[in-house]
């Protein structure tokens, strides 16, 4: 199930906090669970066995990482069981079919593609667990020991298939006694609708011109401005997409007494790729930085197993995106552009002007959008030999698509930019309170007028 | 927030939620939509097979959606949010001052090609000489109204192509309909030509037929109105519904005409203006009663016999037909379900017309029928 879908907003939701805030305090660990595996299991029912083995060995390795405290080659072992069965289970769902692929290209090599589908939110949910066992051995974590308030962790529905990735120790105190206020349930059904609206009347329009501007390359009538135009309506859909599904996430836990993490901070304004970095997805490169690149030593044992980090790190992003060659490249991409920054372009950049590096940061992180957009490595080069003139620069139809989409792409801007953020909060708070719910409601009506419009559309990260 | 903001807030928005799931509850489930001409989803017989394969919660999803309270006014309401956003396209539908024209994409599959030579095909088979008419949509004829630098796929050199067919004759429609494009010949609110643009195409294929001399005068019919409130399939597709409903008329009288009609399976007289589409949202369908498999027009009066390969463009323009042929026979290949070519042997024709609107004929996937 996904959140922009009307059998969630209309049923799921609603008779979810139902039953939710209906049921005594004790038991509310074990009604999110039970919603979060009906939630879970909504889309492929035998997956729920994954989610209840997964929580059943995590929970497990925690116990044992616990007990063997004082024996620390055992712990250590236990810890590495425990990450061997999240990668394997990833490795399996997600990334078999595309080895198989490739391995089978090698001589005497011939394994057989299984065309599974992959469980949603797998990507999520093994990182989150991995870190369980690790911040437990590490002592940054209380072992949990109630099976029910462990499994109501793992499976716990609002940010179970699109993050933000929540490490247990951040929601550990939660689990055990959290209290659900009436100003939080308010502020967390505000933080919904946000979300909502992002992807529903955002990401899902500016996603139409994408589609549209693609399907004009595989016709060949794609032109260098149409070209960049789709690249544009790509980036701007798959952070509105994104980060409204963080927000719908955040929003739900708010309203449940939980605190999840930041996983967005206006990306779009960074001024490098850097700095983009720490405020795009920030619960997964945290992740990456907390659980691979310090162990690997992060940037303090020289320069060279500093790059040797630094690329093993990115190409692991890049593959965590997808199955494919193109996020590999796309990790590598970056990785370059991170490298550059650190040790070529840091004195330059300091002495450019502000305006030029947002630019500089936009056209490296769009053209990367493009790279990531495209699965097929063939297309993805025809694609960007149009953008960079390889046919017509420029054609009526474009002209079209500009008059029927300016509006769209500058609400997008001005979206991503801070300025909404401060009007509001110059706002007196007799307006505040006035235009909360009249927002609110108009976003809740135009949603459900594209919902019930449009057959509802696939949250694009589906499947990652 | 104070406690008391929160609680409005919290109730304001739980309302929301909770009272479209209680008014969806309590909503009588509908058995179809007018408003989009199909059945909707009934309430899913639970098994726990269904469960296992993940059908049932799909069948859910359906349900829910098409049984949502209000859906054509939320969909209008979209459109209406849409155009304030400045957009000219509503779900495949342009918006063109007072007119909606459906956009024509590019065929998939090479199906174009694949059609033409079915049609070829069927000219080789048969000694009966076959006559290819192609209707060129709206969005064709309508091109300036379009807005500036919107698509739609070329449909007039494809006709070209078609004319251009060995041992095909080829009737001049996109001629005869460009010759009237500042007439009213297609719906506003919907894709088919008017019966004033089925007059012109009609005239266009006696002229095919060699009959021309025979077409009566605009002026010498008496158009009686079936219905002024007619908002037809682009007034449901695209969403947009505060244009002015179309205008239907009838200009050939039923006398001395008789209509055989194969709609229930088995052959049954028919009126040729079935008129209690009139009441419904379809109304377009009551011209001869909508779509079938096969049906006859007879006039004892009439000479010769001729077969249409057709599709719902047809219903318009046969009875004009009528006024001349003894028989006419009307079959439609996405319902009918056999060979073209023996079915005009068996009955005797002597004149085949394959008349077909371009976005129909590009899509169709039954005219390997054709030459069977």
């Amino acid at each position: 199930m996904i959140f922009s879908s009307l059998t969630f907003l209309f049923a799921y939701l609603p008779l979810t906090l139902a039953v939710y805030f209906l049921s005594p305090l004790r038991f509310r660990n074990a009604v999110l669970l039970l919603v979060s595996l009906v939630f879970y299991g909504w889309g492929e029912p035998v997956y729920i066995s994954i989610m209840v083995l997964s929580t059943l060995i995590d929970y497990t390795h925690g116990l044992l990482v616990e007990k063997y405290r004082d024996n620390d080659k055992r712990a250590r072992w236990f810890v590495g069981q425990s990450v061997v069965f999240n990668l394997a289970l990833l490795g399996f769902f997600k990334y078999w079919d595309f080895l198989a692929l490739n391995l089978s290209a090698l001589p005497g090599v011939n394994l057989p593609r299984l065309g599974l589908p992959l469980p949603i939110g797998i990507s999520f949910f093994t990182f989150q667990t991995m870190s369980y066992t690790i911040d437990v051995y590490r002592r940054q974590a209380p072992v949990q020991r109630n099976l029910v308030s462990f499994g109501a962790y793992v499976t716990m529905f609002p940010q179970l298939i699109a993050g933000p990735i929540v490490q247990y120790k951040t929601v550990a105190a939660e689990l055990q006694n959290r209290v659900s206020t009436v100003e939080d349930f308010a502020l967390g059904a505000r933080r919904f609708t946000a979300g909502l609206a992002k992807k529903v009347l955002l990401a899902n329009s500016i996603g139409a011109l994408w589609d549209t501007q693609l399907a004009a390359w595989a016709a060949g009538t794609l032109t260098a401005a149409g070209g960049w135009l789709g690249i544009l309506a790509f980036g701007f859909q798959i952070y509105f997409d994104f980060s409204g599904y963080s927000d719908m996430a955040i929003g739900i836990g708010r309203m449940l007494g939980f605190r999840f993490p930041e996983n967005f901070d206006h990306p779009y304004l960074s001024a490098s790729v850097t700095e983009f970095w720490r405020r795009w997805h920030i619960s997964l490169t945290g992740w990456f930085r907390e659980y691979l690149y310090i162990p690997l030593g992060g940037s303090r044992r020289g320069t060279v197993k500093t790059l040797r980090n630094i690329l093993i790190v990115w190409l692991c992003t890049g593959f965590w995106h997808g199955a494919s060659w193109n996020f590999l490249l796309w990790g590598l991409y970056f990785a370059a552009w991170l490298v550059l920054e650190k040790y070529v372009l840091r004195e330059a950049l300091k002495r450019t002007p502000a305006w030029v590096k947002h630019l500089y940061t936009l056209a490296v992180v769009f053209t990367g959008w493009g790279i990531f957009a495209m699965e097929d490595l063939a297309v993805c080069g025809g694609y960007f030999s149009v953008c960079f003139g390889g046919r017509k620069l420029w054609s009526a139809a474009d002209g079209y698509t500009l008059r029927s989409y300016s509006l769209t792409f500058l609400i997008l801007i001005l979206a991503s930019t801070t300025l909404g953020q401060r009007l509001w909060r110059s706002l007196p708070r007799r307006a505040e309170q006035v235009l909360t719910p009249v927002l609110m409601g108009l976003g809740l009506v135009l949603c459900t007028a594209y919902l019930v419009d449009g057959s509802y559309n696939p949250f694009l990260y589906f499947r990652f | 927030m104070t406690r008391a903001y929160g609680r409005f807030l919290t109730a304001f928005f739980c309302l929301f939620l909770g009272g479209l799931l209680a008014w969806h509850v309590f909503l009588p489930d509908r058995a179809r939509s007018e408003t989009e001409n199909r059945t909707l989803t009934q309430r899913p017989e639970f098994s726990w097979s269904a469960l296992a394969s993940g059908s049932f919660t799909a069948d859910v999803e359906d349900y829910f959606a098409d049984q949502f309270p209000l859906r054509d006014g939320w969909t209008g309401l979209k459109a209406r949010a849409e155009q304030l956003l400045g957009k000219r396209e509503f779900n495949g539908v342009y918006l063109c001052g007072d007119t909606l024209i459906a956009k024509v994409d590019p065929p998939l599959e090479n199906l174009e090609k694949k059609n033409l030579a079915h049609v070829a095909r069927l000219a080789e088979r048969t000694e009966i000489p076959v006559y290819l008419g192609l209707i060129p949509s709206a969005a064709e004829i309508w091109r300036e109204k379009l807005p500036a630098g919107a698509e739609s796929w070329d449909q007039s050199s494809f006709i070209a192509q078609g004319a251009a067919l060995d041992g095909v004759k080829p009737v001049d429609l996109l001629g005869a309909l460009s010759a009237h494009a500042g007439e009213d010949i297609f719906y506003r609110t919907d894709h088919h030509w008017t019966t004033l643009g089925a007059y012109y195409g009609y005239a266009a294929l006696m002229e095919a037929l060699g009959r021309g001399g025979e077409t009566p005068d605009r002026g010498d019919f008496s158009p009686e109105t079936l219905s002024d409130k007619f908002d037809g399939t682009l007034y449901s597709q695209s969403g947009v519904h505060w244009l002015l409903p179309d205008t239907m008329e009838a200009w050939v009288k039923e006398d001395g005409l008789s209509l055989t009609s194969w709609r229930s399976g088995a052959p049954e007289e028919a009126p040729l203006y079935e008129r209690s589409f009139l009441e419904r949202k379809d109304k377009y369908s009551a011209f001869l009663g909508g779509n079938q498999p096969l049906c006859v027009l007879r006039n004892e009066t009439g000479t010769g016999r001729l077969l249409l390969i057709r599709d719902s463009y047809a219903d318009a323009l046969a009875p004009f037909l009528a006024l001349h042929f003894q028989e006419v026979h009307l079959l439609d290949l996405r319902y009918y379900r056999g060979s073209a070519a023996a079915y005009a042997a068996e009955s005797g024709v002597d004149g085949i017309v394959v008349l077909q609107s371009v976005p129909n004929f590009i899509t169709d996937r039954n005219l390997g029928l054709l030459s069977q």
